[in-house]
């Protein structure tokens, strides 16, 4: 990632020397040049912010402080996990399924896109990795990943996670910046700034609200109540919203979105739902179990 | 959607990590009763083979995949897999009925992961901590590829002085409960007969794939 801001920023200063040459406006490489140093300013600036705060951190009653408190979650955590385990034959007949009251409904629509993945999606994402190497399409993926950063960092807040919500805008504005328009993921990278992964649907899940029943969606695939609304939450605090783009615009970038997504991962959904012997039943609490992780998290 | 896939391809991942933990497990167990100690040491003698390039050859990749299974099958709990994937149906079955069961139920999980093999490609095996209590063990790993982390926890159990695999959770979805909804939904309409005949009928379909 580190080489892909190297090469763009390298061409970008490539731009500025062609521009010079052509003799262009003044005030064009001005800009250009501008956007150069201040990039460079900030790749800078982010190190020297990185050994500050290792700085900080170290100071020793913080890092008692901070490893008291990690041990405590820790213990809490490995608690929980053994509870798991003490339910694992009660789980037998108990164990969580959502309700589906919508069954035939949403096993229509998993067998609709069941069908757009095998015809159209997974033809397109073959033909799209076979143009694109995987580092770009990684790139490409990361791209899209930034844009969710600030909803997350709301989320975060909302539920009280105030370092990880700063975590996320810091992740946000360093790798728009020094990550290229978040094409390199800049802060993990190089300053192991991890995405909490955060979401609306996480943060209601958070406040109590269970997932209700499950969901189908055409096109958006397996969802429940909860999430759904949650996907109108994250939608709003999406930079795309604030970019006030046609219709068209969004269902492109979106599509873009999940064919680079898919070509990434091909071959996956196959194997699963054909060792699966439901694939719908199979895929529900899968997505049910993953959903349930992300919220204790 | 993205992230459903997301965790498909890490569960594909993981069990092609297991197996490749497994491969090297019998020779290690007799010395190292430390679970974790057992994982690691295993793991990073099978990443060493299943980067060899001698075995990457077309001719040898069946002798590869077999090496695999072997291995896996011992060292996976499959009885107790496929006991505990079918819940209270388990008890009220015959003897037969459950040996017959737990074959099939071992082919289904080899083939899940057993295509993954091929597209190995250097990931990195993060050992994070392992919990303990008495004959259970569950060690929390993370798989590092190149865009991507894997948490994974197995669950191990110790029988006899060695330590079995009987669940995993891939970014918090175990593998039993998931084939436990999903058979729960056949048997609930079609019977134990019912899903017989539909595991029997998908591995012809996938051997038939191959």
């Amino acid at each position: 990632m580190i080489y892909y801001s190297r090469c763009l920023k390298s061409r970008i200063f490539d731009r500025c020397n062609e521009k010079e040459q052509l003799n262009q406006s003044d005030l064009e490489h001005i800009l250009i040049l501008q956007v150069c140093v201040l990039s460079f300013l900030l790749f800078f600036g982010a190190h020297a912010w990185a050994d500050n705060l290792t700085l900080e951190v170290s100071a020793p009653s913080l890092v008692a402080a901070s490893e008291a408190s990690l041990l405590e979650i820790d213990a809490k955590a490995d608690e929980s996990a053994w509870q798991d385990e003490e339910n694992w034959d009660e789980e037998w007949d108990t164990g969580a399924t959502i309700a589906d009251p919508l069954e035939p409904l949403n096993r229509f629509f998993f067998h609709f896109n069941d069908k757009l993945y095998y015809w159209v999606l997974k033809p397109v994402a073959r033909g799209y990795s076979a143009i694109l190497a995987e580092e770009f399409r990684i790139s490409i993926g990361n791209f899209f990943d930034n844009l969710l950063s600030p909803g997350r960092a709301v989320n975060c807040l909302i539920q009280g996670e105030v370092k990880d919500s700063s975590v996320e805008l810091a992740r946000f504005v360093l790798n728009s910046t020094a990550g290229i328009f978040g094409f390199g993921d800049f802060a993990r990278d190089i300053l192991d700034l991890r995405s909490s992964e955060e979401d609306t649907g996480q943060t209601l899940g958070y406040y109590g609200l269970g997932g209700v029943f499950y969901i189908v969606w055409p096109f958006l695939g397996p969802s429940n109540f909860r999430d759904s609304l949650g996907k109108i939450g994250d939608a709003y605090m999406h930079p795309m919203i604030y970019f006030d783009a046609d219709w068209e615009v969004t269902v492109g970038l979106w599509t873009l979105d999940k064919v680079n997504y898919i070509s990434l991962t091909l071959g996956d959904y196959e194997l699963f739902t054909e060792t699966a012997l439901d694939p719908y039943a199979a895929v529900k609490d899968a997505y049910q179990q993953y959903r349930e992780g992300q919220i204790k998290n | 959607m993205r992230k459903y896939f997301n965790y498909i391809w890490k569960l594909s991942v993981s069990l092609l990590l297991v197996m490749v933990f497994l491969i090297n497990s019998g020779k290690i167990s007799a010395t190292a009763n430390d679970a974790m100690t057992q994982l690691q040491k295993a793991v990073d003698a099978i990443l060493v083979i299943l980067q060899s390039e001698e075995l990457r050859t077309p001719e040898r990749k069946d002798e590869r995949k077999q090496l695999v299974l072997d291995v896996v099958n011992e060292m996976f709990d499959f009885r107790d897999m496929a006991r505990s994937s079918l819940g209270q149906n388990w008890n009220s079955l015959t003897q037969e009925e459950q040996n017959r069961f737990v074959g099939l139920f071992t082919s289904l999980v080899e083939q899940r992961y057993i295509g993954k093999i091929d597209s190995f490609d250097n990931q990195k095996v993060v050992y994070r901590k392992q919990l303990v209590k008495g004959d259970k063990a569950m060690i929390y790993t993370d798989i590092v590829d190149k865009d991507l982390e894997v948490p994974i926890i197995y669950k191990l159990q110790e029988i006899e002085g060695k330590w079995l695999i009987y669940d995993m959770k891939i970014e918090n979805v175990s593998l039993i409960v998931n084939y436990r909804k999903d058979f729960e939904s056949i048997i609930r309409k079609e019977q134990f007969a019912g899903l017989v005949d539909k595991i029997t009928q998908q591995l012809e379909k996938l051997e038939t794939q191959n």
